[in-house]
């Protein structure tokens, strides 16, 4: 059951074995896994419940019904964009369907440095099985690979790069290439259409609109979530009232620890040690028309730049980009008929993006709007250097795979590299905050899960460490930078909450 | 981890050089940080057809304002061709910046008036934007991107993309760029593999 709370009107009052806090990526998987093994489970999305009927894939419509802050959330200097979905089904309505495993070498890493033993290969492994088979994980195949990612593909081939083309969750998919703005046609095995669904029908009473505001633990197997009906832009309607013995919290690496914070939970951890996976991105000017965004947006993955079996903490990946009109023309450097000049050839463009695996640790903490957390982020300059020594290589793989001319988008000026130019120009000019668009799509690890309750927020069943009963499962558990595409690994922790939880049903159902 | 302190790579400020103007353009703003958050706008875009946000009905500019708008949004975008006609995107400006938390859009008048002031206040000169030829509000514009003052940039950066939002919402802008447009409601898509836009 799913509810419109803003349709239904009046305030909400529930009780539950288990009040799921977010639909999104790690919600949804808790949801569906405590619903499907009997427990009573009440879940609060602070989104809309929007489906592919509503998804007109038009920009002007679509951003401000599928991300936070209508698309505009950033860091408080306004330097890096970071675009979170807020609708049933989360950021995995908008995400672009890369279907990778946490990498081994992150996984040891978690076990050896930070203590988190019981995270080994073979433990997960059940987690990822079935979390891949609930959203039909598959190699993408050489059809599906579009005239960007072949370019890509081709550069990086030539230059002897490593590279490979990925898996993802997508099932009968018609390459429309407008999975960022949620796929009319339920071809993405989102959330939305995988394990929300599953939740509904075992049980799980869905409501939308509703905001969690408070949560109180104090004594007692009761939880109290205390929160409020809000309408489609935050402004609260009807007040809302949750009482379970149990509360998974998974809104985000962003909201789950302003949560935790103005609930004075969680210790003195919360909201510290967020990371980015900050983005930057070169865009390619080829002779053909390339029309980027029709077809699978990113299909293709070059690994080249990271070695985590060597070092777990440091590197880079590639990605192809695409954007439509409106997203390309604010990225496109100046104005005017300087600007058009890009813009007339906005067929022809490639974009490839840098994605750091970031030591960079930043902050969340809550602010005077309850939609808009505090979020503090300044960038090593160790991760600004690797950022601009990754745009030299997304030059070079450009221009390798025919790319006439690259344009880096530095602010004020861009700089526009014609074939043959001396790509260390992009470093010399480096990577500032501020001097660059800068994106992040992967918020994470602000409420770290460590062996040890004085290192981290959360143990490694994602049980909050003093506060038995509540649980966290989305990306604000990952021990440190995941250093790879989160979708996966955020279901399969979460798969791995839950069947604690279950394993520990007594203490939670009434 | 390395147990090195990690030094931190913000953008350069030379305090001496902002100081005495920035306080006082700073009053003038009022909230910077509602500009700063504008100036992300490439993806917050015009409410939700059929789904009523705010005061979403009401406009958000006076028609002085609504001018200094369609002003800076023709030498924002300039598509060397037939001149444009800025008035529908003007229109999606203003429902957008309608339907948007009020403390985002409350700078908004402040700044085209700075804008259309701009002659006067940094460059002393006695004309206002509007009156300008293209040339030199091209030159106008230029001053605000390049500016040193963060929040002037800032501001250019809020009208450049509230400018972009408003031109390429429009579908008659598609075709200038070779955007084929959403394929719902067509009856059809890409054939599997294509990847080329032949299926639009």
């Amino acid at each position: 059951m799913i509810v419109d709370l803003l349709e239904r009107g009046g305030d909400l009052v529930e009780q539950a074995d288990v009040c799921v806090i977010g639909s999104g990526g790690g919600g949804a998987v808790a949801a569906a896994e405590l619903a499907s093994a009997g427990l009573d489970v009440v879940v609060l999305e602070q989104g809309h419940h929007w489906t592919a009927r509503d998804f007109t894939q038009r920009e002007d419509e679509m951003f401000p019904r599928l991300f936070e802050e209508g698309g505009m959330r950033a860091t408080r200097d306004g330097s890096i964009n970071i675009l979170q979905g807020r609708n049933v089904g989360g950021s995995t309505v908008h995400n672009l369907c890369y279907a990778f495993r946490a990498p081994p070498a992150i996984l040891r890493m978690w076990r050896e440095e930070r203590g988190l033993e019981q995270l080994s290969d073979e433990a997960m492994a059940e987690s990822f099985a079935r979390v891949e088979r609930n959203l039909k994980v598959k190699p993408i195949r050489p059809d599906e690979i579009n005239r960007l990612n072949q370019i890509v593909r081709s550069g990086t081939e030539a230059l002897g790069y490593s590279g490979f083309v990925t898996k993802h969750n997508r099932e009968g998919c018609v390459q429309s290439g407008y999975c960022i703005l949620g796929c009319s046609y339920d071809a993405k095995q989102s959330m939305l259409v995988t394990y929300v669904p599953r939740a509904s029908a075992a049980g799980a009473r869905i409501y939308a609109n509703a905001r969690a505001e408070r949560i109180e633990a104090d004594g007692g197997g009761t939880r109290r979530v205390l929160g409020s009906v809000v309408d489609l832009d935050g402004a609260p309607r009807a007040s809302l009232e949750v009482k379970a013995r149990a509360v998974v919290l998974a809104a985000g690496a962003v909201a789950s620890p302003d949560l935790l914070l103005r609930s004075g939970l969680g210790g003195p951890h919360v909201g510290r040690h967020l990371h980015l996976h900050p983005s930057v991105m070169a865009a390619g000017f080829f002779d053909e028309d390339i029309h980027a965004y029709r077809g699978i947006p990113q299909s293709y993955y070059v690994d080249e730049f990271i070695d985590l079996e060597r070092d777990p903490h440091r590197g880079y990946v590639l990605m192809p980009i695409s954007g439509f009109p409106v997203l390309t023309a604010t990225q496109m450097p100046g104005f005017g008929r300087d600007h058009y000049r890009f813009m007339r050839d906005y067929a022809k463009m490639a974009g490839l993006l840098v994605l750091l695996h970031d030591r960079t640790s930043g902050r969340v903490q809550p602010d005077k709007s309850l939609s808009k957390p505090r979020i503090e982020y300044a960038l090593e300059r160790a991760d600004a250097r690797q950022l601009a020594e990754g745009l030299v290589h997304c030059a070079e793989i450009l221009f390798a795979g025919g790319a006439r001319r690259v344009v880096i988008p530095f602010l004020p000026e861009a700089l526009v590299l014609e074939r043959g130019a001396d790509l260390t120009q992009i470093t010399r000019r480096g990577i500032q905050q501020g001097r660059i668009p800068i994106a992040s799509t992967h918020p994470q690890s602000t409420c770290r899960m460590s062996a040890d309750a004085r290192r981290g927020v959360v143990d490694s069943w994602g049980e909050v460490f003093d506060v038995p009963g509540l649980f966290v499962a989305d990306m604000s558990v990952f021990p440190t930078s995941l250093g790879a595409p989160p979708q996966i690994t955020t279901a399969a922790l979460a798969d791995r909450t839950s069947q604690r939880i279950i394993a520990r049903r007594s203490e939670f159902s009434a | 981890m390395s147990g090195e302190p990690p030094t931190r790579c913000s953008p350069p400020r030379d305090a001496s050089l902002l100081a005495p103007t920035r306080r006082g353009f700073l009053r003038l703003l009022g909230s910077s940080a509602a500009l700063v958050a504008l100036a992300r706008i490439p993806v917050a875009t015009a409410a939700p057809r059929g789904v009523a946000v705010g005061n979403s009905a009401l406009p958000f500019f006076d028609s002085g304002q609504r001018r200094i708008l369609a002003s800076v949004l023709s030498r924002m975008v300039d598509t060397g061709g037939d001149s444009i006609d800025p008035g529908d995107a003007v229109l999606t400006i203003d429902a957008l910046c309608a339907s948007l938390d009020p403390t985002l859009t409350e700078p908004l008048p402040v700044l085209l008036q700075l804008v259309e002031w701009s002659p006067v206040l940094f460059q002393l000169r006695f004309a206002r934007f509007t009156n300008l030829p293209p040339e030199e509000q091209d030159d106008c514009l230029r001053d605000w991107m390049t500016s040193r003052l963060e929040l002037r940039r800032i501001g250019f950066a809020a009208l450049k993309n509230l400018s972009m939002l408003g031109w390429y919402s429009q579908e008659a802008s598609w075709a200038s760029v070779g955007y084929a447009g959403p394929l719902i409601g067509r009856g059809s898509v890409p054939p599997s593999g294509a990847g080329n836009g032949s299926g639009a």
